[in-house]
């Protein structure tokens, strides 16, 4: 089995791969990432391990073949069968969320495993 | 009404109809298969043969072929994983990967069962849209009318890909260019410098060749050879018109999706099929198999982008108001047989609506039938590198813009015009609303001139359709707005499904918007600021009433451009110059700092040397295309056509001599033929 985070380069995001290799280390389990921040880069391995020392040899990125940063979390935890999807929330006021929608919402509603979200400063 | 539909019907019974329905549902489908090409490039060929025709039979054909043309472009897409137009570079995400799993055939039969459905729904929505709009339409003032030629301008500006600056300059440039010749209140000659030729204002046909045909052969004829090895066709029928049958749902959806884009000025069939595709993926539990041969992923996108040629003729013929680019032409044909879109044709040309939603209806079904008989043999086709189809599809939309005016003069328009529209590509400026914009320009003034005139001073802007329409012109304002607080708010929450914004990943068109940000695109804003400010500063020699308009026009492109060139200089300060456009890597945190250092140099060395070959091979062609010009001056169409096309096949081309004999030969015999079957005259040389 394996653990699946929304990635992004934010302290959501950072608290969310935390998170996730703090689940994981119990079964060594891999961690994969999936970018969901259309069109931002991507860390290789060597930054992964750097950033995070303990565990970071189990941390993977992958993507998706769909653009929709939600879409594309939900799409690699069922190709991977993932035990787990962690990912970070920020602060948003609901006319945010109505504006510009939430990407957390809809990964939340669709996918087909259970979901751990996280803030900063809790992980 | 319903009389009117069948009285249609009955009317397609002619055989001269039927057989010109047959001729564009043929074309359509070989035009659908050229890279490139698609809609507008379908419209834009038969549009010349059409000059000396009936409406009916005119309709009938261009209706046919683009009806179909996106029913052929899926099989490019599906079995080299190159798509013949740019709306099926979707169908080719799930397409491609399945018939790479030996299931060709499978992909194929969902694509076209669904294109047809497709077409055959949009048909429907075109019947149901006459009923519906005809009161409102009916009901519509000059000052109505007024405002939805400018609202189709800006619309097609702001829902076109990209910068709104830039859509919004492209749609007064287009503006501008239609104001060239006689003013229509008043008779003065404007922007045409003193020669007869232009007095005339400049050839649609010769601007929509020119900007979206010349262009695109220019940018094309450089790639040569289709590198990854074509997969067989394989599989079976059965299997995927039984699938296809259980994903109707899918079919309704993206049909009905597809004629939404279509109505919207501007969005036309490439954001059109990326919306289906997005509305499956958010509505499937499952997602796990998108993008590696889903059905699901193939019958939505493949329903919407046929769906999306019957919406747009939605605003076209009811309003008066291309909702795209071939509907844009289909309405400057209309014109020239004097038939006026709008509330008019409602009223008296009901049976010509009724006869192109038959046509559509009809050449939807005949466009999958012979895609399943021919796929093996079309197929083909697409293998044949775009350089050997250049010379002929040259020849062809030449011949094509020469129709309408009988003038060389068109020809060269049309040259320079393709040199522009290639450069507009590049740049990443969207064509569509230049083109609308050229189509809107006459009628624009015609109503405003005629509002002026019956209405005291400012009181039309009180009318409760006025007012809509305002709104409706400030609703894409903020959604711009939104859409750029939306980019700067690149956090993990953004989550609108515009999956078409994604569809740069896929390598589809390596020069569409290659250039923006570069030294070429700030040149290009600094040009159009200094066309803009030429024009104003000779419409103050046009008497009050016909300086009105390009003054307007002029003034407004002016502010636009000189903001377009502000954006292009800020983007370029603090980048060394022409860096890529986009930032390459993230600041790097500490060590490990020279690998993320050297990848950047290597991007821009990659790009700068495509972009330059680009331009040399673009420009190699457009000197190729000045040279037949001449030759067609000296020696006549014909001759010229003997010597270029053998030239330019085995020395751009690199084709074999036989080929190159064997095609010349052809299209001779083509070109001898044509004058008697068809209402075509080749221009003549002063040697002749």
């Amino acid at each position: 089995m394996s653990i699946v985070v929304a990635y992004a380069d934010t302290p959501p995001g950072h608290a969310a791969v935390a998170a996730a290799l703090v689940e994981s280390a119990r079964e060594s389990e891999p961690v994969v990432l999936v970018p969901a921040v259309r069109g931002a880069a991507v860390p290789d391995s060597d930054e992964l391990a750097r950033r995070w020392p303990a565990g970071g040899d189990r941390l993977t990125v992958e993507r998706a073949d769909l653009g929709d940063p939600a879409d594309a979390v939900v799409q690699v935890a069922q190709r991977l069968d993932a035990r787990l999807v962690v990912l970070g929330l920020r602060e948003r006021t609901p006319v945010g969320k109505l504006v510009f929608g939430s990407t957390a919402q809809r990964i939340l509603l669709e996918a087909t495993c259970p979901v751990l979200a996280v803030k900063p400063g809790q992980a | 009404m319903t009389d009117a539909a069948f009285s249609a019907l009955a009317s397609l019974a002619d055989p001269s109809l039927l057989l010109m329905l047959a001729v564009g549902v043929l074309a359509g489908l070989v035009i659908g298969l050229i890279p490139g090409l698609g809609g507008t490039g379908a419209v834009a060929i038969l549009l010349p043969v059409t000059f000396g025709m009936d409406p009916e039979p005119a309709l009938a054909m261009l209706i046919g072929a683009l009806a179909v043309v996106h029913t052929s472009d899926t099989v490019a897409a599906v079995l080299l994983g190159a798509p013949g137009s740019a709306s099926a570079s979707v169908t080719m995400l799930d397409g491609y990967s399945m018939a790479r799993q030996g299931q060709a055939k499978r992909a194929l039969s969902l694509a076209f069962l669904s294109s047809m459905a497709g077409g055959l729904i949009g048909a429907v929505g075109l019947t149901l849209a006459i009923p519906l709009a005809r009161p409102m339409v009916l009901s519509f003032g000059s000052p109505e009318l007024f405002m939805l030629t400018i609202l189709g301008v800006s619309l097609a500006a702001v829902l076109s890909r990209g910068n709104v600056v830039k859509g919004l300059t492209a749609g007064f440039l287009g503006l501008l260019l239609g104001l060239v010749g006689t003013s229509p209140t008043t008779a003065e000659e404007r922007f045409s410098f003193g020669s007869l030729f232009l007095s005339d204002g400049v050839s649609l046909v010769a601007v929509a060749l020119g900007i979206f045909g010349l262009a695109e052969i220019a940018s094309r004829v450089g790639q040569r050879t289709i590198t990854e090895q074509p997969v067989e066709l394989t599989g079976g029928w059965g299997s995927g018109i039984r699938e296809w049958l259980t994903h109707w749902t899918h079919v309704i959806r993206g049909a009905l999706i597809g004629i939404w884009a279509g109505v919207l000025p501007g969005v036309g069939a490439t954001a059109g099929t990326w919306l289906a595709y997005g509305q499956a993926v958010a509505t499937a539990k499952d997602k796990r198999k998108f993008g590696k041969g889903d059905p699901r992923g193939i019958v939505g996108p493949e329903s919407a982008n046929n769906s999306v040629e019957a919406g747009d003729l939605i605003p076209t013929f009811l309003f008066g108001i291309p909702g795209g680019v071939p509907s844009a032409m289909l309405l400057g044909m209309l014109l020239t047989y004097g038939i006026q879109p709008g509330p008019a044709i409602v009223t008296e040309h009901l049976d010509l609506m009724y006869l192109i939603v038959w046509a559509f209806a009809i050449a939807s079904v005949a466009g999958a039938f012979l895609c399943f008989l021919a796929t093996g043999s079309l197929a083909k086709l697409t293998k044949v590198p775009f350089a050997v189809l250049g010379p002929g599809l040259l020849v062809i939309m030449l011949l094509g813009a020469f129709q309408e005016g009988g003038q060389i003069g068109d020809l060269w328009v049309m040259v320079l015009l393709g040199v522009v529209g290639f450069f507009l590509k590049a740049t990443g400026m969207p064509r569509a609303p230049f083109l609308i914009g050229f189509v809107l320009a006459i009628p624009m003034e015609r109503y405003y001139y005629l509002t002026a005139n019956l209405y005291d001073g400012v009181s039309w802007m009180a009318r409760p359709g006025v007012l809509v329409f305002a709104a409706v012109l400030v609703v894409p304002v903020l959604w711009s707005l939104v859409k750029r607080l939306r980019g700067t708010a690149g956090q993990a929450d953004d989550g609108h499904r515009d999956e078409h914004e994604a569809d740069d990943d896929h390598g589809l068109d390596d020069l569409e918007g290659s250039m923006a940000g570069t030294t070429w695109s700030a040149a290009l804003a600094a040009i159009a600021a200094l066309v803009f400010a030429g024009a104003l500063w000779l419409s103050g020699s046009f008497s009050e009433e016909a300086a009105l308009m390009p003054r307007l026009v002029a003034g407004g492109g002016l502010v636009l451009a000189l903001v377009l060139s502000w954006q292009e200089l800020r983007t370029r300060r603090g980048r060394p110059a022409d860096a890529p456009a986009e930032p390459v890597a993230d600041e790097p945190l500490g060590g490990g700092g020279t690998a993320v250092l050297t990848r950047p140099a290597t991007v821009v060395d990659t790009k700068a040397l495509t972009r330059q070959r680009d331009l040399v091979i673009a420009g190699r062609t457009f000197a190729a295309m000045a040279t037949f010009l001449v030759l067609v001056m000296l020696g006549g169409y014909l001759a010229a056509t003997l010597v270029f096309v053998p030239a330019f096949l085995l020395y751009a081309a690199r084709a074999r001599t036989r080929t190159a004999i064997v095609y010349t030969l052809v299209l001779g015999v083509v070109l001898l033929a044509l004058p008697s079957l068809l209402p075509v005259d080749l221009p003549m040389g002063v040697l002749q």
